[in-house]
C-alpha cells in the first residue's frame, strides 16, 4: 500500500498519536461522515433496487477481501476462493435447517449468528486443508491445486454428496423466517443490508488491525521473499497456514451472509468463474483492503450500468439483452485485460495518488 | 480384460487429442514464459468455428483447414494485442490477463452461437464401430486420434525441418543466446501463439466430434492442464505422454470408480490426481527440476 501523507505542517507529539488510524481531525470528520451516510444515509435515500446493489456489493468484497489476503499479503496466488465461500454457505445452511437447536436458542433468534461463526470456522479449515500443498509448492502449482480445490469442493463433494442431505435434490432453499438475528427477521432488502454493513465494517476492522501486527509483517515478508523472511526466523508453513485459515474464515462469512441474501442455495451460484471473479476485482482494485472495496464497487456498478444502458441499445439488437449474461463476461474479461495492460497497480493506486496530491499541495512532487 | 483393454484404448484415443493441446500449451510457456490459462476457450473456439463451415456444407477436412487458418489469425491477433504490452510483468498479471481473455472468448462464443448443443450432421464418421480382434473402437474415437496424431507430427515436422522451427526451438532454449544470434522474438512469440491456437481449435473440432459442440468443451480444454503438470511444464515429450495419460485416467476413472460415487467422477479425477501428484513429484515427470526447499 502506498503512504499517505499527512498535510503540511501537521506533526504529532506521542506515540499513541502518532500509531492512530485517523490521524488528522479533518479524516476523523470525513471517516464520521462516511459512517453516517453508509449506515444512515443510504438505507433512507436508496430504492430497494440499489440496496440490493449494495448487497452484492457487500458480497463480493467480503470474498474480494480473503482473496486479498492470500494474493496481496502473502503471495499465495488463489484460484479457488469461491469454494471455501461455498463451505461457508453450506455449512450455515446445514446447522440453520438440519441441527436440533434448543428451543431458548430459535426463540431468541442466535441460530443463525452461532452458524455464521460456525460456517465461518469450518471454511477456514477447509481452507487450511487445500492451503497445506502450500507447504511443498509454490507459484503457478499453488494455483493448479486451488483450481483443483475449487472443482473437487464444489462440483465434486457439495454437488454430489452435501445437497442430497435432505433428500431435496441440488438446490436448498430456506423457509420465511427461519434467518433471524436476535428479535430481526431478515426478510427484506433493508435488514441485509444492515447485516452487510456491519460484517464488512467488522471484518475490515479486524483485518486492518491484524495486518498491523506481526503476523500482518510476517506475511507481507513471506510475500516479498520468503526464502530471506524463514532466514530470519518467520515460520513460513506456519504463516501461511494461517493466511489460508483467515481467507477461509472470512470466506465462510461471505458464505453465511449470502444465504441471508437469497434465502435458497445451489452449487451453481458458486462456479469456478466466480472464483476468478474475486482475483479480477482484486486486480482492478488495486493493493491493500480499500483494493479490494474499490474493486467490487467498481465491477457490480460497471455491470449494474451496463445492464442499463444494454436497455436502450437492445431496441436497435434484441439480442443484447436476452444473451446479457454473456456480455456480462465479455465486458469482465475485456475490463481485466485493460486494466492490467494499462493501469496495472489498480484503482486503489489512482484514489492514494488523488489524496497525497491534496494532502501535499503545493510541494505535489 | 476386455472391458480394461477398451477403456485403455478408448482412453488413448481421447488423450491423443489432449495431447494436441497439451503441446499448444507447452510451446507457449516454453517459447514466451506464459502460463496461459484460456487453453479451454481457444478449444471452443475451434470446435465452434468447424462447426459453423461444417454446417455450411463445406467438407470436413477443408472445415479443418479454415480453423487452421483462423487459428493462425487469432493467436498472432492475441498476441500482438494483449501479450506485446506485458512483456516483463509479474506472472500473476499475465495469467490474469489470458483469463480476461478467456472470459472475453467465452462469452463472445455465447453471444455468437447461444448455448445450444450442435451436432455434426450428416456425421462425419460411420456410426458403426469397426473390430479389432475383440475389441471394438468407434470410428469417431479412431479418426480423431490419427487425426490429431497427424497434426501432432506435422507440427514436430516444422520443429525439426524449418528455418522458423528451429529458431522457435533456440528460443524455447534459452532466449537470450537465441537473440544474440539474430533470432526475432515477437516472431517467436506470434508463432507459438498461433501454433497454440491451430492445436487447440482442431483438437476442439474433434473433441466436438465425440460429445457435440455445446459450450462445455471449454472445460474439457480446462484438463490440459493437468497434461501439462503431469508431463512436465517445459517438456514437449512430456506434454504427449501427459495428454495420454489424463485421457487414459479419465476413462478408468468413469468405467471404474463410477459405480462408488453418485453422479460419476469422471470430469473431476484428472484434478483430483493432479492435486495429489504435485505434492509428490511438483516438477512433473520430465520438468525442469529446480530445487527449492521450504
Amino acid at each position: 500500500m502506498t503512504k499517505v501523507w499527512l498535510p503540511c505542517g501537521y506533526y504529532h507529539e506521542n506515540y499513541a498519536k502518532d500509531q492512530g488510524w485517523w490521524q488528522t481531525p479533518v479524516i476523523k470528520g470525513k471517516m464520521v461522515l462516511l459512517l453516517l451516510i453508509v449506515f444512515v444515509g443510504f438505507p433512507l435515500f436508496l430504492d430497494e433496487y440499489w440496496i440490493g446493489v449494495a448487497n452484492m456489493i457487500g458480497y463480493t468484497a467480503l470474498g474480494a477481501l480473503g482473496v486479498q489476503l492470500l494474493i496481496g499479503y502473502a503471495g499465495l496466488i488463489t484460484l479457488g476462493h469461491a469454494a471455501f465461500i461455498a463451505v461457508g454457505a453450506y455449512t450455515s445452511t446445514l446447522l440453520i435447517l438440519q441441527f436440533p437447536w434448543p428451543e431458548f436458542l430459535i426463540n431468541w433468534g442466535l441460530a443463525y449468528p452461532i452458524s455464521i461463526i460456525i460456517a465461518a470456522i469450518v471454511a477456514g479449515l477447509w481452507s487450511v486443508l487445500f492451503g497445506l500443498p502450500s507447504a511443498r509448492v509454490k507459484g503457478f502449482y499453488l494455483i493448479l491445486t486451488t483450481m483443483a480445490a475449487q472443482f473437487i469442493t464444489v462440483d465434486f463433494i457439495l454437488t454430489q454428496y452435501v445437497s442430497q442431505i435432505g433428500g431435496r435434490g441440488q438446490a436448498f432453499s430456506l423457509p420465511p423466517g427461519t434467518i433471524k438475528i436476535g428479535p430481526w427477521v431478515m426478510d427484506t432488502d433493508i435488514k441485509v443490508y444492515f447485516l452487510m454493513i456491519i460484517l464488512l465494517t467488522l471484518t475490515v476492522m479486524i483485518i486492518s488491525n491484524l495486518l498491523r501486527t506481526r503476523v500482518g509483517r510476517a506475511w507481507v515478508a513471506i510475500r516479498d521473499n520468503d526464502i530471506a523472511a524463514e532466514t530470519l526466523g518467520i515460520n513460513i508453513i506456519w504463516y501461511k497456514l494461517l493466511n489460508f485459515f483467515v481467507a477461509g474464515f472470512i470466506a465462510g462469512i461471505a458464505g453465511a451472509f449470502w444465504v441471508a441474501n437469497l434465502a435458497a442455495l445451489s452449487p451453481e451460484h458458486f462456479p469456478w468463474s466466480w472464483s476468478l471473479w474475486l482475483v479480477g476485482v482484486i486486480l482492478i482494485g488495486g493493493a491493500g483492503i480499500d483494493g479490494a472495496i474499490f474493486g467490487s464497487i467498481f465491477m457490480i456498478v460497471v455491470m449494474e450500468l451496463l445492464q442499463m444502458a444494454a436497455i436502450p441499445a437492445s431496441e436497435i439488437y434484441s439480442k443484447i439483452l436476452i444473451d446479457f449474461a454473456f456480455l456480462k463476461e465479455m465486458a469482465f474479461g475485456l475490463a481485466i485485460c485493460a486494466f492490467l495492460i494499462y493501469e496495472p497497480r489498480g484503482l486503489s493506486y489512482r484514489w492514494w495518488q488523488a489524496k497525497n496530491y491534496f494532502n501535499l499541495w503545493p510541494f505535489s512532487y | 480384460m476386455e472391458l480394461f483393454l477398451m477403456t485403455f484404448t478408448n482412453g488413448i484415443m481421447v488423450g491423443g487429442i489432449y495431447a494436441l493441446v497439451a503441446l499448444g500449451w507447452v510451446l507457449i510457456y516454453k517459447c514466451s514464459g506464459v502460463l496461459n490459462l484460456a487453453m479451454g476457450e481457444l478449444t471452443l473456439i475451434g470446435a465452434y468455428v468447424t462447426i459453423y463451415f461444417y454446417l455450411m456444407g463445406v467438407p470436413f477436412i477443408l472445415c479443418i483447414l479454415f480453423t487452421l487458418i483462423i487459428g493462425i489469425m487469432l493467436g498472432i491477433l492475441v498476441e500482438r494485442i494483449f501479450l506485446d504490452k506485458l512483456i516483463g510483468e509479474p506472472i500473476l498479471a499475465v495469467i490474469m490477463v489470458t483469463v480476461g481473455l478467456s472470459f472475453f472468448l467465452k462469452g463472445l462464443v455465447g453471444f455468437i452461437w447461444g448455448t445450444d448443443t450442435r451436432v455434426f450432421t450428416p456425421a462425419i464418421f460411420s456410426l458403426k464401430p469397426f473390430t479389432i480382434g475383440f475389441l471394438k473402437i468407434s470410428t469417431v474415437y479412431f479418426w480423431s486420434f490419427v487425426l490429431a496424431i497427424v497434426l501432432f507430427l506435422v507440427f514436430v515436422a516444422f520443429f525439426k525441418y524449418t528455418r522458423w522451427g528451429l529458431s522457435m526451438q533456440a528460443t524455447a532454449d534459452d532466449e537470450t543466446a537465441a537473440l544474440s544470434l539474430g533470432v526475432s522474438a515477437r516472431f517467436v512469440y506470434a508463432a507459438s501463439w498461433a501454433i497454440a491456437f491451430m492445436a487447440a481449435g482442431v483438437g476442439g473440432a474433434l473433441l466436438g466430434n465425440i460429445n457435440g459442440v455445446n459450450i462445455s468443451i471449454g472445460f474439457l480444454g480446462l484438463l490440459v492442464l493437468p497434461a501439462v503438470v503431469l508431463g512436465g511444464l517445459n517438456s514437449i515429450p512430456g506434454a504427449v505422454v501427459g495428454g495420454l495419460l489424463i485421457g487414459v485416467l479419465q476413462n478408468f476413472a468413469g468405467t471404474y470408480l463410477d459405480a462408488y460415487f453418485p453422479g460419476g467422477v469422471k470430469e473431476i479425477f484428472p484434478f483430483a490426481f493432479m492435486a495429489v501428484f504435485l505434492l509428490f513429484m511438483p516438477y512433473g515427470l520430465w520438468g525442469w527440476i529446480k530445487i527449492e526447499r521450504m
